[in-house]
């Protein structure tokens, strides 16, 4: 049969149900969470499969962030947070009690809504993670910011002002270099809460061209609010409702043919 | 069995806009419809009248298609639809394009009333007759079912075509007839041929019409594929 998409197209659907474990970058098993009384997820089961995006939709409020939370165990920090089920990496559940969580957060980052940089050079933001496990030798130092800052699709822009603070990049280009400063300790899983939804429609396109090229390399897991922006870069959706998971297919799917009612209604901006 | 709601979206502005382009393919439908209807009548009653008037309208299905093609475009750059809304918008797109090809054949058709046939050719043009009413009630049908986007009824339609195709044999063999008895009749009967032809071309664009009902309803495009197997999809429940 003669193929109509391009070769860098989505890439072809999983069957979800049924990922090898070679596929498979995350398990999440009967995953509930309790903010205090009020429940926030409810039975949360779906595997998450290696080196592809999946996206998190759902109205405000549905959980997606908590449940994106919840991979890096940011929600540790909530002191009413309290969880229960397992997220399974590797066979080993990361909420274990013998898991370290700085160790865990070096293998799965994050990067948030609004850029975050730190009050430093372009240069000490990239490195600031490395710095922090001791690795000081400049030349690795200069390799990595080199690699990381291409990665991020920034270098071309910055590498002649590497020493400048990073306050002076415009939003987008912080984005991006938080994106390098993630991806600089080599995570295996890169987890985006929102991350073009303070930017500019160009700057968006540049860190959703971004997104798929870093697939290549990392295991993406992003929320977003914009769902033309889920269905462009993600190869697969998952669509949260109060708390709960939906509906969990292949993108291409999800968007022209959903199987749940409740899908349907939320991504043709329909009354519930 | 409704399977249209175009009117649940939060947008106000974009339940009109779905609903004025809906509106607009119906109306080229009917009017269509009204086309076939008096290009059939003009050749039972010899009314070149008619069929002149036949002629004369099509510019407004051609004008239709070109304005549905553009509020369709408008839709899709403003408003991104997805999942139903998509489906419903590529369905029009696609039932518009055949609805002005059939538009086109019945052009066709209405050439041949404007012929002057004397009484020995009479015969041909009544053979005619049969086929050219079992077209006009799958287009009827057809356009029915896409009012309402009625699943069973499309593929009521789709079924209706093998006995349209039937009947379009059963046609071709009676001309050739006429034909080899006398050969002198034979560019009158040509011309009664071409509109045979035209009319199961017609039925043809019905039935296309029909699969574009069943891709809204089911998702599933049914275009090229056995007859089981379109059953099955029409048939099957979605979850």
């Amino acid at each position: 049969m003669i193929s109509v998409t391009p070769s860098n197209a989505q890439t072809e659907a999983l069957d979800l149900e049924n990922l090898s474990a070679e596929q498979t970058a995350l398990e999440i098993r009967d995953l509930n969470l309790h903010y205090g009384e009020a429940q926030a997820l409810y039975n949360i089961d779906m595997t998450i499969p290696k080196n592809r995006v999946t996206a998190f939709i759902g109205p405000s409020g549905c959980g997606k962030s908590t449940l994106l939370r919840c991979i890096n165990r940011m929600n540790d920090l909530v002191d009413i947070c309290k969880v229960n089920g397992e997220i399974r990496l590797h066979d080993k559940n990361i909420y274990d009690k013998d898991v370290d969580v700085a160790e865990l957060r070096r293998r799965i980052g994050m990067v948030f809504q609004r850029p975050n940089p730190f009050p430093k050079s372009i240069y000490e933001n990239v490195v600031y993670g490395l710095r922090l496990q001791g690795i000081n030798d400049r030349r690795r130092l200069d390799e990595i910011v080199e690699r990381s800052l291409k990665g991020a699709a920034l270098w071309d822009e910055v590498k002649d002002r590497l020493n400048e603070s990073a306050f002076g990049l415009s939003g987008g280009q912080q984005q991006r270099l938080v994106i390098a400063r993630a991806i600089a300790i080599e995570p295996e899983i890169l987890l985006l809460d929102e991350p073009t939804s303070a930017l500019d429609p160009i700057s968006t396109l540049t860190i959703e061209e971004l997104i798929t090229e870093l697939k290549e390399q990392f295991t993406v897991v992003i929320v977003t609010h914009n769902m033309q922006q889920a269905a462009r870069v993600s190869d697969q959706t998952a669509f949260m409702y109060m708390g709960k998971l939906i509906e969990y297919a292949d993108t291409n799917t999800l968007f022209t043919t959903p199987g749940k009612k409740q899908t349907e209604d939320y991504i043709t901006g329909r009354y519930g | 069995m409704d399977n249209i709601n175009v009117s649940r979206h939060i947008s106000g502005k974009f339940n009109e806009e779905l609903e004025a382009v809906r509106n607009q393919v119906l109306n080229m439908g009917g009017l269509v419809e009204q086309q076939l209807r008096d290009a059939l009548h003009a050749i039972e009653k010899h009314d070149q009248e008619l069929a002149q008037q036949v002629l004369e309208r099509d510019y407004k299905i051609n004008a239709l298609e070109v304005q549905i093609d553009e509020a369709c475009v408008q839709i899709i750059a403003k408003r991104q639809p997805a999942a139903s809304d998509l489906r419903l918008i590529i369905s029009i797109f696609k039932t518009i394009a055949d609805l002005e090809r059939i538009g086109d054949e019945i052009e066709r058709i209405a050439k041949v009333a404007l012929e002057s046939f004397n009484n020995d050719h009479q015969q041909f043009l009544i053979s005619l007759e049969n086929l050219g009413q079992q077209v006009l009630s799958m287009l009827h049908g057809v356009l029915d079912a896409f009012a309402r986007m009625d699943l069973d009824a499309a593929y009521d339609v789709h079924q209706m075509d093998a006995q349209a195709d039937r009947q379009y044999e059963a046609v071709t063999r009676q001309l050739m007839t006429y034909m080899m008895e006398d050969p002198r009749g034979i560019p009158k009967v040509m011309n009664v041929l071409w509109s045979a032809r035209s009319l199961e071309r017609i039925g043809d664009r019905c039935q296309n019409i029909a699969e574009y009902i069943i891709f809204f309803v089911k998702g599933k495009d049914v275009r090229h594929v056995s007859p089981e197997s379109m059953e099955r999809t029409v048939r099957g429940k979605r979850d």
